[in-house]
């Protein structure tokens, strides 16, 4: 009988200390991180910005200050430290819960910090912690403080980090001059002997002290605005340089990650008449060894449609499709030559040539992985090979400016 | 011996789940980066080729357990001496599996929560487990097989799915040549975790067709070196070798990429789970070995008695071990390999291998 009760007992003891009360955390003692913002302050100290989600005004209705509550839907604070460490444990000085970062899903580095220091030193925080996620988006705050970046508001989605993601994912997937960069990619490039990164530039259009206000959100045109804008270049660790346009694009086109864009090409005299929407595109890169010496060739094979068409054009005509494909290639090949261009004038390989070499040719790459950002990728022949199809013309055929005046 | 019978079907699981156990959740063969497949695949012919010794061994002898057969072949005290030393290696190899256990727990689950009590959980679990035999164990093993390989597919699903397997991080390959890759082999992954199979052979007695035991053991090593191999080659595709190699624990961040449909992500239960499933049946054969052993040893009759000191030395064993974790795996890798694995996987059977050659070779002429 003594048995049985001890063995109760015991069972008790079990079920009230396995069930998971030891390092509980209530969702009321938790601060949720969205963002993360660095900054480097005069004397070179960093600065973090904590953009955190006040969770009673994000439930409710869509329209700010209605519904769900009064206030901001995030609240913003910053601290400073000599790393980022000291950063996120000093600003409990400042808030009343523990800061949580598994939702952390964006990271902001300030253009400044990323121009003089380097961001080879400071991911490494992100990497180890084991409550941060590695998939968290990195971007370079444009021409502001990354601050700046965490306390602007946004209209539409409420919680400005989730603006910035899903930005930087509906521009990658619909325009193709902005590439959605983890910081898992990020390092990847970062280690590796024949990559550099690129990292997508967000800028504040505005004025910083109305972005942050509740009224920037209460007329149909906000005074401050957050954009993507540009591809930062890096070089050892380092921003040397920002690709903008169609350059930036030609760069997309080349790591294979444009889903659909809009290319423009001029038909008889007028510009930019007509317009081609890629649906698919895939691009291959690969790398061959010519007398000792690395060469490269990049296949581009895009297929879309017709999406506007300006100009009188009979598009009923296979010929005239055929030859309208002649032009795209023509000016998909120049974005993607003029990419190159400017990347080896920066000296910088962010498409990863030197790793296709290292796959193709392991032995000589030995010799080359070390200076081949510096003495061979500016020399390197690129061999570009542009396929584009045009599948389909839309609803029309012939626009209608061709029967005007007929 | 307790009286007990265990099916080919239930050899095969336990072989399995022992094989995948912690191995798949470490940076096996990293040494030789992209090419940390291939290794393991040496590693594994290597691995059956021995697993075929310890067979021999059990074919000599086929109702008698390892404690007892090592005397019938060196002699009372030499026979003895072994059997006493396999004892303390299995106890040390199962301390050595429940520290990894713990320290993978304590590193990214449970930061606040001392290792004591993590490992202190999972080993009365397991205690538990096998006092009631070796039966139960392995009938738990059917379970959990069922459960660990639905849990792999989707994972593998999910990761093919999200896009995020490049096959270039595997390439190229063999870049500095065949040799390095057959050091890791000979080195690394022909004891761990193939050679630790040599745990078994406390198992082999139960077996209700003794016929199988080759068939089912060879194709089971197989299996989970393919699936290791798979494993190891998915995680290198995913993170790519710089990143698999910083990891300490590969398999978790290939998890933690997975993104699909902006809702399936942050799926870190899958390596839970693979990992308590895999400390589980890991710890519990181990566990079961030296008790056994030592059952047979010391002639006690009811091995089970000597489940609750043993494991309560196995889970002090494994805090007293190493002061961090960098000790831990810097030990596991260089000391335990020469001083442990070589001696016990390889020597010692090879040499009871031979002289019971002789010694039967003289009784059937």
């Amino acid at each position: 009988m003594i048995r049985k009760w001890i063995v109760m007992l015991l069972m008790m003891i079990g079920v009230t200390l396995i069930s998971g009360c030891w390092s509980k955390k209530e969702l009321t003692d938790l601060a949720l991180i969205a963002a993360f913002g660095i900054d480097l302050d005069k004397e070179g100290r960093y600065v973090g910005t904590l953009q955190i989600v006040n969770p009673s005004n994000v439930a409710g209705s869509q329209q700010p200050g209605g519904g769900g509550g009064q206030g901001t839907a995030v609240s913003v604070l910053s601290t400073t430290g000599d790393n980022l460490d000291e950063v996120s444990r000093r600003a409990s000085t400042k808030i009343s819960r523990r800061l949580y970062y598994a939702h952390a899903n964006v990271i902001v580095i300030s253009e400044k910090l990323a121009k003089k220091e380097g961001i080879n030193s400071i991911l490494d925080a992100f990497d180890r912690d084991p409550e941060f996620r590695n998939t968290a988006t990195l971007v370079i705050a444009r021409g502001t403080k990354s601050a700046d970046i965490c306390r602007a508001l946004t209209i539409i989605d409420k919680i400005p980090a989730n603006k910035i993601i899903k930005t930087l994912k509906t521009t990658e997937n619909r325009w193709g001059e902005n590439i959605f960069t983890n910081i898992q990619d990020v390092m990847k490039s970062l280690v590796s002997d024949g990559k550099e990164p690129v990292i997508t530039g967000i800028q504040l259009n505005g004025d910083p002290r109305q972005a942050k206000n509740l009224e920037n959100l209460q007329v149909s045109s906000p005074e401050a605005i957050l954009q993507t804008n540009g591809l930062g270049v890096f070089k050892d660790g380092k921003l040397i340089d920002w690709f903008n346009g169609k350059r930036a694009r030609g760069v997309v086109w080349i790591l294979n990650k444009i889903k659909s864009t809009d290319v423009n090409i001029n038909w008889r005299e007028k510009k930019d008449a007509i317009a081609y929407e890629v649906i698919r595109e895939k691009t291959s890169v690969s790398a061959t060894m010519k007398n000792g010496n690395p060469r490269m060739s990049i296949h581009v094979r895009a297929e879309g449609n017709i999406g506007e068409a300006r100009a009188p054009v009979n598009l009923t005509d296979p010929g005239v499709l055929k030859k309208i494909e002649k032009v795209l290639k023509k000016e998909i090949k120049h974005e993607i030559q003029d990419a190159v261009q400017a990347a080896q004038k920066n000296k910088a390989d962010i498409f990863g040539f030197g790793e296709a070499v290292h796959r193709s040719a392991p032995d000589e790459w030995k010799k080359m992985k070390l200076d081949w950002n510096d003495k061979y990728f500016p020399k390197l022949k690129v061999n570009v090979k542009v396929e584009a199809f045009v599948r389909r013309t839309g609803l029309r055929n012939k626009p209608y400016s061709s029967n005007i005046g007929k | 011996m307790e009286k007990a019978k265990l099916s080919a079907y239930q050899l095969f699981v336990l072989v399995l789940l022992f094989e995948l156990g912690s191995a798949i959740l470490v940076p096996l063969a990293i040494d030789v980066k992209q090419d940390a497949w291939l290794a393991i695949l040496l590693g594994m012919a290597g691995g059956c080729f021995l697993f075929l010794i310890y067979l021999c061994l059990y074919y000599y002898y086929p109702n008698i357990p390892p404690a007892i057969y090592m005397q019938k072949i060196m002699g009372k005290a030499i026979g003895r001496a072994l059997a006493l030393l396999y004892i303390l290696y299995f106890t040390y190899l199962a301390s050595r599996v429940l520290r990894d256990f713990g320290e993978m727990l304590v590193t990214f689950a449970y930061p606040d929560t001392p290792m004591f009590i993590v490992n202190a959980l999972l080993m009365m679990a397991i205690v538990y487990t096998i006092s009631k035999g070796i039966e139960v164990l392995a009938r738990a093993g059917e379970l959990l097989f069922v459960l660990i390989y639905l849990l792999a597919i989707t994972g593998f699903i999910l990761i093919v799915v999200s896009g995020l397997i490049d096959i270039n991080n595997l390439k190229p390959m063999l870049e500095e040549g065949i040799s390095p890759v057959i050091k890791v082999v000979f080195t690394q992954t022909l004891y761990v975790p193939f050679g630790e199979a040599i745990a078994f052979t406390t198992i082999l007695p139960y077996l209700n067709n003794p016929k199988k035991a080759r068939v089912t053991a060879i194709s089971s090593l197989w299996l989970s070196g393919i699936n290791l191999a798979l494993a190891m080659a998915i995680n290198i595709s995913v993170l790519g070798v710089d990143l698999a190699s910083r990891s300490q624990f590969p398999l978790l961040s290939t998890i933690q990429s997975i993104q699909v449909a902006d809702f399936l992500e942050r799926l870190d239960v899958f390596f839970m789970l693979a990992l308590i499933i895999g400390g589980f049946c890991k710890i519990g054969v181990y566990l079961y070995a030296a008790v056994s052993g030592a059952a047979s040893l010391f002639n006690v009759k009811k091995p089970s008695k000597l489940v609750y000191p043993i494991g309560l030395v196995v889970l002090i064993v494994s805090l007293a071990i190493a002061s961090n974790f960098a000790e831990h795996l810097k030990e596991g890798l260089q000391v335990v390999t020469i001083l442990m694995h070589f001696p016990f996987q390889v020597i010692i059977p090879l040499l009871l291998l031979f002289i019971a050659f002789l010694k039967n070779r003289k009784k059937t002429g």
